[in-house]
């Protein structure tokens, strides 16, 4: 006779509550309740680890910054010395080498806030769904594409039988050197740091309610007083932060001075790489980049002394 | 904007920006479909013989495949350590959390080369320079705090009352992140995968310090190409990339929308 009521033992517990379960003992097992308190630093570890590396590069800097090369054996000398930064700060080419960059990180950020201001405000004020699209577009692409390709196109338009010159051709003007000289790179570097200063921008601009600028209008201010007393004090941090990220980017840019300089116009970064891959004395190349590092370092430290974090702060909005 | 003279001088200087922004890659494209045999302007004519000649060239279709491998690896690593991180910079309590900030930015205020050269002793310390994947590896580091970002963003939107919902109901805590937790960040966590694999695509520096001629990835064996003569067969492969930009853009703006990135925090 067979019996019509549900077989209970044929009940069949499904997968992924067998999968959960044993996952949850597993991380019991591992991490019980007791050690909850310190989850989030469980989560952060990996993290943690993993810039490790780059603390540890920067560690073995150090050390073999310390020693200089010994050019009979081309080896690192055995013993601990600081001649290497002696050898930078005694020498007329770095020094140079060091101010082109300076400047060159400099007049970056003058040009790309000049550019990406009026980008980041028409794209934060303008009414137009399309525009707005269209311009997030033209900025994310050249985001993507990365820098050597994009180095690679200007290299087409700006060769000497490149567009620009086969235009001024036309017109009978002979052709221009316009590559491998500083304005090259410093037209590269603005080029490549306009998504990025748009981007820290944007969100700067965002936050200034419209309403304020149509009372500055209705006070009687024109568009550039209340563009300079309203608006650009109100998007200050995102000025900081734009201009911050543009300048140490700049600073210790490698590709734009290398592919656009054509050797002539090293920036820190290049003079780096020569002393590792040219010169092969790995202690100088060493010393020329903790220097870069901790320019880079004292300039951010200084504007966040003067200024404030800006926009850059991280994670820590709760 | 009421004032006609404030569109025109903001007009014009978005202009500008278009301009540079778009012409390396309309001249891109545009030199890769050239008949002729140099890059010349206006082009010779039209043909796709370009795009021939690079499917034929075996050293940079190793590089092309290289630079993915590169991408995966660097989204393996770096998409799981910076979800939990993110989630943990805004879910708990921690101290220093100011200190940790500070840490985790350090990929961004240390120069590339400064992080590049770095890795390369350590990595030639470890011995596994001249492998493909340790330069994953680096550019997981170099770009985590972009995971971070995108995570905690998204993980600073999520109600704690769900999550405590979740396990007043009888959710463990794997359960609770596992059906929670992790859909709630998720896109953040699209956001932090996308950006992490293009980018590590397209990385440059760190790619020309950690590999030699066997490893070499498919930007810096254009710029190696570029050292030595400018032919069209850069160009076509080259397109390569404005392609992947185009998808990534496009999935950017379907999964998220690009508008996001106007947002004021």
């Amino acid at each position: 006779m067979n019996n019509p009521t549900v077989d209970r033992t044929r009940f069949r517990y499904p997968l992924r509550w067998r999968v959960m379960d044993s996952l949850e003992e597993g991380a019991s097992l591992i991490w019980p309740r007791s050690l909850s308190r310190h989850t989030g630093w469980l989560l952060l570890a990996p993290a943690l680890l993993l810039v490790g590396i780059l603390v540890l590069g920067l560690v073995q800097i150090a050390e073999s910054s310390l020693h200089t090369l010994d050019t009979s054996t081309y080896l690192p000398s055995e013993n601990y010395t600081g001649e290497n930064y002696l050898t930078i700060v005694e020498s007329a080419t770095y020094l140079r080498i060091l101010w082109r960059s300076l400047l060159g990180a400099a007049l970056t950020v003058v040009f790309t806030l000049l550019l990406a201001f009026p980008y980041a405000y028409i794209l934060v004020r303008t009414s137009s769904a399309l525009v707005r699209k269209g311009l997030l577009v033209i900025l994310f692409l050249p985001f993507f594409i990365g820098q050597v390709v994009r180095a690679y196109g200007w290299l087409i338009i700006l060769g000497n039988s490149g567009a620009v010159n086969e235009v001024l051709g036309l017109v009978g003007v002979e052709p221009i050197r316009l590559l491998f000289n500083y304005p090259a790179v410093i037209f590269g570097l603005v080029q490549y740091m306009l998504p990025f200063a748009v981007l820290l921008l944007a969100p700067a601009l965002t936050a200034i309610p419209q309403e304020i600028e149509t009372a500055a209008g209705s006070l009687g201010a024109n568009w550039l007083q209340s563009l300079w007393y309203v608006v650009l004090p109100m998007a200050k941090p995102g000025l900081i932060g734009a201009g911050l990220v543009v300048a140490t980017l700049s600073l210790t840019d490698f590709a734009m001075p290398a592919m656009l300089g054509g050797g002539s116009q090293d920036f820190i970064a290049n003079a780096i790489y020569d002393q590792f891959f040219r010169t092969a004395n790995q202690g100088l190349g060493s010393a020329l980049a903790l220097v870069l590092v901790a320019i880079g370092s004292l300039i951010v430290g200084l504007v966040f002394m003067i200024f404030g974090a800006g926009t850059l702060g991280m994670g820590a909005k709760k | 904007m009421t004032s006609s003279s404030q569109k025109l001088i903001f007009w014009t200087l978005v202009g500008i920006s278009i301009i540079t922004l778009s012409m390396p890659t309309i001249i891109v494209l545009g030199a890769s479909v050239t008949s002729g045999n140099i890059i010349a302007f206006p082009p010779d004519g039209f043909s796709l013989k370009w795009y021939e000649k690079i499917a034929m060239a075996r050293e940079l279709r190793l590089a092309l495949w290289r630079s993915l491998i590169v991408s995966t690896v660097c989204v393996i690593v770096s998409l799981p350590v910076g979800t939990v991180a993110g989630i943990a910079l805004t879910r708990y309590r921690l101290k220093f959390v100011n200190l940790i900030n500070i840490y985790l930015l350090l990929p961004f205020t240390v120069p590339l080369i400064g992080s590049g050269i770095g890795m390369m002793l350590v990595f030639g310390e470890w011995g596994i320079l001249g492998n493909v994947w340790p330069v994953g590896v680096a550019c997981a580091v170099i770009n985590l705090p972009f995971v971070i970002w995108s995570v905690s963003s998204s993980a600073a939107a999520l109600d704690r009352d769900l999550e405590l919902a979740a396990e007043n109901c009888g959710a463990g805590r794997m359960e609770t992140f596992w059906y929670v937790t992790l859909p709630a960040v998720m896109p953040g966590v699209i956001t932090g995968g996308l950006l992490m694999f293009v980018l590590a695509m397209t990385e440059f520096l760190v790619s020309l310090l950690l590999t030699d001629a066997r490893t070499v990835t498919l930007p810096v064996q254009i710029y190696n190409n570029i050292r030595s003569i400018i032919t069209p067969d850069l160009a076509a492969i080259s397109v390569v990339f404005v392609v992947i930009a185009l998808i990534a853009v496009w999935l950017l703006d379907r999964l998220v929308g690009l508008e996001i990135f106007l947002k004021s925090k």
